[in-house]
């Protein structure tokens, strides 16, 4: 079989899934008997961000106009285009400045703006449409494979849309949440992980944010009944996922009480 | 379990000490599985002597019906496809287990798994590890907050006639034990003194004061029908836009519900793939997904399933579904109790 042509493409992040991709995970030397890698900056200064691409794989957040740009054009130019980790998958991180202007920020951060064309946050799906998302910071082992099998054999892939919660139960863990009064995020929280911070005694604090129509607001009154204070329980919602919807709903929840 | 065959179903009184020396002595033949405490809580696990068993113990979170008989996640088969499809089944993993200190409720649980993997279909992997699994049940000694299998009549004292092995009744300093199976009749060779009717009398009054101190209740006369016909009850949509997470929990840890996914997972290098199966939650989105859409969108309708399969089922199995162990209530994160969901759906029809 003829490898299939692979590009691997970085905006705001810290670089941490290409790193994975590329060294970390369990199954580097398959991955690379099946696809080219034809464009990944971690690697190679060579290469330019042009296709065709059997699989594009994102990371990071759009924060910049000429990333816009080029996801744009990549999209176009890509059988498959996947959004890998937390940032390109719900903004992440990088997403914590969403809820607050722009210059604002700006300012708290540098001192010359002369050279700062930043824009508001945004995960992937927001400029380009995304054929799968490999949640995670980092991103599931599973996930990935589950992605690139799925472009290999040509079919749909599967990824799990459900809560950390049931990957907890199903580890036999005893609640944190409940049992030690824990402001645990694993409820709202798309699996993925294999419940991995429960697992380790402590509270999930979304890396994989929130799960397919998760009700967060609910959660967020929980966590005020369990003497959470208001700003906690905000700086929870909005750690990875303050730019998505379902949280925001919980943040609009907290202020309005 | 059960055999049809006849055998002695004796009654005596064992000093604790001895009981539990017998159970260790199981152990050249088999894995000896029961309550441990960890912290504030009790777990059933596997241990090497019993004098890590915890026998007093209130509930634990995960019955051991759905950790140690259905399993939460097997590998069911492997297929290869080099050129044409080999298959490559995987044997059930079934050791030969005791488990002891069984619940009424959860021995109720597990009479209920056997109707959905025994009968009309068998399930060879829960068969193979129900058929080497001795179960003994403990009558409860004490009513946890959000127990109420007195109401269904799955508890605190077990009246099964079959389907497990031993019953244990905390006589203080002894246990009255009493012989369900032949199985049980071969294995258990302690003497005691022989239980008579004074020992069945006060064994009834234990019962009866136990009875007393239930909390919880629930009226499940006329539950058949209610829900069918409060299907848009606003309790439904209420308690699903305020409380409502769609975690699961609930069913995670309900010793009845039985709903499996099955799913593959392909080597990165496309030689294999694995079939595995783990359990399955109708509060998830995706349970009701099937081609060209998905029949229960509605947080509100997803909560409704699940209280109604758990409530409304006698037509299904000829009982109830729950065996009111409490678990989906002290589980849930929101402390979503479906005894009130239905008191607050009574209040309106009288029954
Ligand atoms: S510990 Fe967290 S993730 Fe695990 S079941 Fe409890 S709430 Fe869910
Ligand atoms: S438990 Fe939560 S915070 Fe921890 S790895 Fe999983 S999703 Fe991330
Ligand atoms: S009833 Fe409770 S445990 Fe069940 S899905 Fe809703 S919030 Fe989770
Ligand atoms: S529905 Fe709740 S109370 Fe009934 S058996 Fe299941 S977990 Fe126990
Ligand atoms: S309540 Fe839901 S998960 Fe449980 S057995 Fe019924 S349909 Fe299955």
């Amino acid at each position: 079989m003829n490898k299939l042509r692979l590009g691997f493409f970085k905006y705001s992040c810290c670089m941490g899934c290409s790193y994975f991709f590329a060294y970390v995970h369990k199954h580097v030397p398959e991955v690379l008997a099946s696809f080219d890698f034809v464009f990944i900056k971690l690697l190679s200064r060579k290469g330019i961000p042009e296709g065709p691409f059997d699989i594009a794989l994102v990371e990071g957040t759009i924060t910049e106009a000429w990333q816009v740009d080029e996801l744009k054009m990549i999209r176009e130019q890509s059988k498959k285009l996947f959004a890998v980790g937390s940032c390109a998958v719900i903004g992440g991180i990088p997403a914590i400045k969403a809820t607050t202007p722009e210059l604002e920020i700006e300012k708290r951060v540098y001192k010359n703006l002369s050279s700062i064309h930043s824009i508001k946050p945004h995960a992937v799906d927001a400029y380009v449409k995304v054929d799968g998302y490999i949640r995670g910071c980092p991103p599931a082992e599973r996930d990935l494979y589950e992605a690139l099998t799925s472009v290999l054999t040509g079919r749909k892939p599967d990824f799990p849309q459900y809560s950390v919660c049931i990957e907890c139960k199903l580890k036999g863990n005893l609640c944190v949440l409940i049992a030690d009064n824990m402001p645990c995020m694993g409820p709202v929280t798309n699996a993925g992980c294999g419940a991995l911070c429960p697992s380790m005694n402590r509270a999930c604090y979304s890396c994989f944010g929130p799960m397919k129509q998760a009700n967060a607001p609910a959660l967020a009154k929980k966590f005020k009944a369990m003497g959470i204070s208001r700003d906690d329980i905000i700086r929870k919602f909005t750690e990875f996922g303050a730019d998505t919807i379902e949280f925001r709903k919980a943040v609009e929840t907290v202020y309005e009480d | 379990m059960t055999g049809e065959r006849t055998f002695q179903k004796f009654k005596r009184l064992i000093p604790k000490k001895a009981f539990l020396l017998w159970l260790d002595s199981l152990k050249k033949d088999y894995k000896l599985i029961g309550p441990v405490k960890t912290g504030n809580h009790a777990v059933f696990k596997e241990v090497d002597s019993s004098e890590e068993l915890f026998m007093e113990y209130g509930t634990t979170m995960l019955s051991p019906g759905k950790l140690f008989l259905y399993k939460p996640n097997e590998e069911l088969f492997r297929f290869a496809m080099n050129g044409k499809i080999t298959i490559d089944e995987i044997a059930p993993i079934a050791e030969k287990q005791v488990i002891v200190g069984v619940h009424p409720c959860d021995v109720n649980a597990i009479l209920y798994l056997d109707r959905i993997f025994l009968r009309t279909f068998k399930d060879t992997h829960y068969e193979a590890r129900r058929k080497n699994t001795v179960i003994i049940s403990l009558n409860c000694a004490r009513v946890s907050e959000n127990c109420f299998c007195s109401s269904v009549g799955a508890g605190p004292f077990l009246h099964a006639a079959s389907g497990y092995d031993m019953l244990l009744t905390d006589f203080e300093n002894e246990y009255l034990v009493e012989i369900k199976s032949r199985e049980a009749e071969e294995l258990f060779g302690l003497e005691g003194r022989v239980a008579g009717r004074d020992e069945m009398r006060v064994k009834a009054e234990k019962e009866k004061s136990m009875q007393g101190k239930f909390t919880k209740t629930i009226n499940v006369s006329g539950l058949d029908n209610i829900f069918a016909e409060n299907m848009e009850h606003p309790v439904w949509q209420q308690t699903a836009e305020e409380k409502c997470l769609s975690c699961a929990n609930c069913v995670m840890v309900c010793p009845t519900c039985f709903c499996y996914d099955l799913r593959d997972e392909m080597s990165m290098d496309l030689k294999t793939v694995t079939r595995y199966r783990c359990f399955d939650a109708c509060q998830d989105i995706r349970f009701a997904e099937v081609h060209g859409g998905n029949f229960r969108q509605r947080r509100a309708a997803r909560l409704r399933q699940f209280v109604t399969h758990k409530l409304d089922q006698t037509n299904q199995y000829g009982v109830s579904a729950t065996v009111g162990c409490g678990r989906c209530i002290t589980w849930c994160p929101t402390g979503i109790d479906l005894t009130e969901i239905t008191k607050e759906i009574q209040r309106y029809e009288p029954a």
